[in-house]
């Protein structure tokens, strides 16, 4: 197992490369080490399932982004058809640039859903949790009761679906999807209520009001109103700097009532997972990954990343400092295929 | 350590007291059974002990009540937490974590216990629940029993001096309610710990609690189970026969009956009836295969079900029962093999079309209602199938019972009412078979028994129906033909006497009693006995 701080700058080094641009070659390589990392990740359960494979929704994701793109984008100068213009926001040239712009678009998006994947996979719900700041407690509640809620939602919508199609139910139309969203609704209700029950049985939020409760209250409140007219000082009246000052008092305010909150209440941590030198591998080259493609350093030459394939198709470049620092993120599968068993105090 | 002192108790907005004038007290250390009919308040009344009630749910609360020194209403679910521990009826709907260990250690955590105290405490919870060999194992990987026994653990861990279980074998096999209740046994005589167990299977329980509650509309009678049981209208079948052939003191295991069986003369053995030819099947699966996330699930099973019979299924949890009907309904491909239904192959048509001849009432009936009223349940199936009402809605609710509620919202009915409604959604398309997914989970005596009644009048009108069930005394009850499976075999398949009647783990109590006989039922028994 690799420690959860490791596979939170892994995610990060991920999230770093796969944003950083739309080099094809960049991106095939993360891909694949992405996919490595897949493979040699414990395999799925039940609980951790998802509808949908990794393959299934890069293959879906992608057809999807680049059709999308291409009717939609009429610029380019390949030409692979031409739509009747009198067909509304659809007519005019369907090229092969905008086809391709759509698929790295897609390739991109199929990335971060197999990173998250993985590391779904590989940390138990309370490593998860144990991720969130010990006075942040109450989100990091919610946070494990949302992890598990997903796959249990998951298998009752298999159920209910099942259950309608035994009394002849057939989707063909939007309204068919009532007959599966509204049980799906109800049982979701009632089992986040049972859970509330079996919650309060276990004296969880039984701290009762915390002291200064109002003034929490209204701290929070405040925060908000000042995140949202910051917000809306730059989107309305284009006061970018005084917008930005507000949003940042209003977050400040927030995330100090929610440690303030946290901190209050003791809370203790039973695992501890003691720090091996795989995570130091795994944090290194995640590292070298980030600011490869991040600062601004002599020898890498970050612009072969912002590639366009607009107005005409052409090969990409390749930088091999960017190519070897990439490899960084597939260190967490010698990690994972050593097998070196933690003992978790 | 536990009083109720005329405890009455209405739910907002309820036009009727859920709990009215409960008056009684269990002693510190007992293990106490709390029985009724479905809608009598036994949930309630557990609900009370630790707070719950009024706290979570509302409502008013008139009388006194006092848990271990403490009342309830006003130190509230948080403040008596540490002195009661509750388990509900699914594991699943209570589990916060994903690994045992983790799950166990939850509410220390939230309780701020130092980490060496925390682990003091977890590993004697994995010690007395004997869960150690599966701390970490994934929640989802477990069995019912293993996860009921991890939330008896959660429970356990912030050490309270009173447990309150909420039917926790109600979803589970025979040999897992087994593990489950002998660890509550364990827990009582071993810590002294005091537990108050809602259950509806009498049968199970009995042998291990010192005292019987009965709540009924007109309160409560409390008392060892010698002096209850005879005054209760409930009754397992071990109860009911020796109250019809008046022993006494009225056994309550089958080990105090078989002092009286055996002292009985019992009339020779009636031959065995011979063999009828076997009718045509209506449904059948040939050769089966099945698999499910990349796991063999069935192998190799031939099944026959014929017009007019009754047949029980039966088995541990994940011997391959729930997908074995779900092959038969098209639910679930097999990957060998082939699932008939009225002489044609299942694999040329789709759901819908297999639906209209085979009705599937899934374990879940929940799963099925989603229309604002009761009515308007079967209605939406008719038209699902593109058939009009002539008249089939009323007459079917007429015979489900369920008139009167005909215009409610049905996931406000009771437990039994909501599966006769989920049986209409499925039954009014006349289909000619009916498999049923443990059908009687969550039920009382009374409810079952109409159920039995349902299912009778349909086989006399010929419908085939195959019926997968823990409740052995269910199966003894109805069925014609008993098939065991295991490990996606069937291990056994034949008539019910002599599969239930031979078979030690799923024997139901009667043919405990009188071995060799082939009674099954009390009834069977007292027309044996003359």
């Amino acid at each position: 197992m690799i420690h959860p701080l490791a596979w939170v700058g892994w995610l990060a080094a991920v999230m770093a490369t796969l944003s950083a641009g739309r080099n094809p070659l960049h991106l095939v390589l993360v891909l694949l080490c992405i996919a490595l990392v897949e493979a040699a990740s414990p395999p799925t359960t039940e609980r951790r399932s998802t509808p949908i494979t990794p393959l299934r929704f890069a293959l879906t994701v992608t057809a999807i982004s680049a059709m999308l793109n291409a009717l939609s984008v009429r610029y380019g100068d390949t030409v692979l058809l031409r739509l009747p213009d009198w067909l509304p926001l659809l007519g005019g040239a369907v090229t092969l640039e905008a086809l391709v712009f759509g698929a790295l678009s897609g390739l991109t998006l199929s990335g971060l859903f197999v990173t998250f994947i993985v590391a779904q996979r590989s940390l138990p719900t309370s490593a998860l949790v144990g991720l969130i700041p010990r006075a942040f407690y109450p989100l990091a509640v919610v946070a494990a009761i949302a992890i598990t809620f997903v796959p249990t939602t998951l298998r009752q919508a298999r159920q209910i679906r099942e259950a309608q199609a035994i009394r002849g139910h057939r989707l063909q139309r939007l309204r068919d999807w009532l007959p599966l969203l509204l049980p799906l609704l109800v049982g979701g209700l009632e089992r986040a209520f049972q859970l509330a029950e079996a919650m309060a049985a276990r004296g969880f939020a039984s701290a009762g009001q915390p002291q200064h409760a109002t003034a929490l209250r209204a701290s929070m409140v405040t925060g908000l109103a000042a995140l949202l007219a910051g917000w809306l000082l730059i989107l309305a009246w284009g006061q970018v700097r005084a917008g930005q000052l507000l949003m940042l008092i209003g977050g400040a305010l927030l995330v100090g009532t929610l440690w303030l909150v946290g901190r209050r209440a003791p809370r203790t941590r039973y695992r501890r997972t003691p720090w091996a030198s795989g995570d130091t591998a795994v944090l290194i080259g995640a590292a070298v990954a980030i600011i490869a493609f991040t600062l601004p350093l002599p020898g890498i030459d970050r612009a072969v990343l912002a590639y366009y394939p607009y107005p005409l198709l052409h090969l990409p470049r390749f930088d091999p400092v960017l190519g070897f620092a990439t490899l960084g993120l597939a260190w967490p599968t010698a990690v994972l295929r050593g097998g070196r068993s933690r003992v978790v105090e | 350590m536990i009083d109720f002192q005329n405890l009455t108790y209405t739910y907002p907005g309820a036009a009727r007291p859920a709990l009215r004038a409960v008056a009684l007290h269990v002693p510190e250390g007992g293990f106490a059974l709390v029985v009724g009919p479905s809608g009598c308040g036994k949930s309630t009344l557990a609900r009370c002990v630790g707070g719950l009630v009024p706290h979570f749910s509302g409502g008013v609360l008139r009388g006194k009540l006092s848990v271990g020194g403490h009342d309830p209403v006003a130190l509230g679910p948080g403040g008596m937490s540490q002195l009661v521990g509750y388990v509900f009826q699914d594991p699943e709907a209570q589990a916060v974590m994903d690994r045992v260990e983790d799950e166990i250690a939850f509410a220390l955590e939230h309780a701020g216990l130092p980490r060496h105290e925390m682990r003091v405490r977890v590993e004697e919870t994995l010690d007395l629940l004997d869960l150690a060999a599966l701390r970490d194992r994934a929640l989802d990987s477990l069995s019912g029993g293993e996860r009921q026994r991890v939330a008896i653990g959660a429970a356990l861990a912030l050490r309270p001096r009173i447990l309150v279980l909420d039917e926790p074998t109600s979803q589970l096999d025979p040999q897992s309610a087994e593990d489950v209740l002998q660890a509550l046994v364990r827990l009582n005589h071993d810590l002294g710990l005091t537990i108050l167990l809602v259950e509806h299977r009498m049968e199970r329980v009995l042998p291990f609690v010192d005292q019987v509650i009965f709540l009924s509309e007109s309160g409560a009678l409390s008392g060892t189970p010698e002096i209850v049981m005879p005054q209760i209208p409930l009754m397992p079948p071990l109860i009911a026969l020796g109250k019809a052939l008046g022993w006494s003191p009225l056994p309550l295991t089958i080990k105090a009956g078989l002092r009286f069986s055996r002292a009985l003369a019992l009339p020779p053995a009636a031959p065995a009836a011979p063999a009828t030819p076997a009718a045509a099947p209506f449904f059948e699966l040939q050769h089966v295969d099945a698999a499910y996330a990349g796991r063999q699930v069935l192998r190799g099973v031939d099944l026959a079900v014929a017009p007019g019979e009754i047949v029980a299924l039966l088995g541990r949890n994940g011997a391959g029962k729930t997908t074995l009907l779900k092959c038969l309904v098209g639910l679930h491909r097999p990957t060998r093999g082939r699932a008939i239904a009225s002489g044609e192959d299942n694999a040329s048509r789709d759901v819908a079309a297999i639906c209209r001849l085979v009705g599937y009432l899934p374990q879940d009936p929940n799963a099925l209602l989603f229309a604002d009223t009761v009515r308007e349940e079967l209605l939406i199936t008719l038209r699902n199938h593109g058939i009009a009402d002539h008249g089939e809605v009323d007459a079917l609710l007429a015979r489900l019972g369920l008139t009167p509620h005909a215009n409610a919202y049905p996931r406000d009915l009771s437990a039994g009412e909501r599966q006769r409604v989920a049986l209409g959604a499925i039954m009014i398309t006349h289909p000619r078979a009916l498999l049923l997914d443990e059908p009687t989970r969550g039920l009382d005596y009374d409810a079952k028994q109409q159920l039995a009644e349902l299912l009778h009048e349909w086989r006399s009108e010929g419908i085939a129906t195959l019926l997968v069930t823990h409740d052995v005394e269910f199966a003894a009850l109805l069925a014609d033909r008993v098939i065991l499976m295991g490990r996606g075999e069937v291990i056994a398949d034949g008539p019910a006497a002599s599969v239930l009647g031979s078979s030690p783990l799923f024997a139901p109590q009667i043919a405990r009693l009188f071995p060799g006989t082939g009674w099954l039922t009390a009834a069977d028994a007292l027309r044996g006995l003359g």
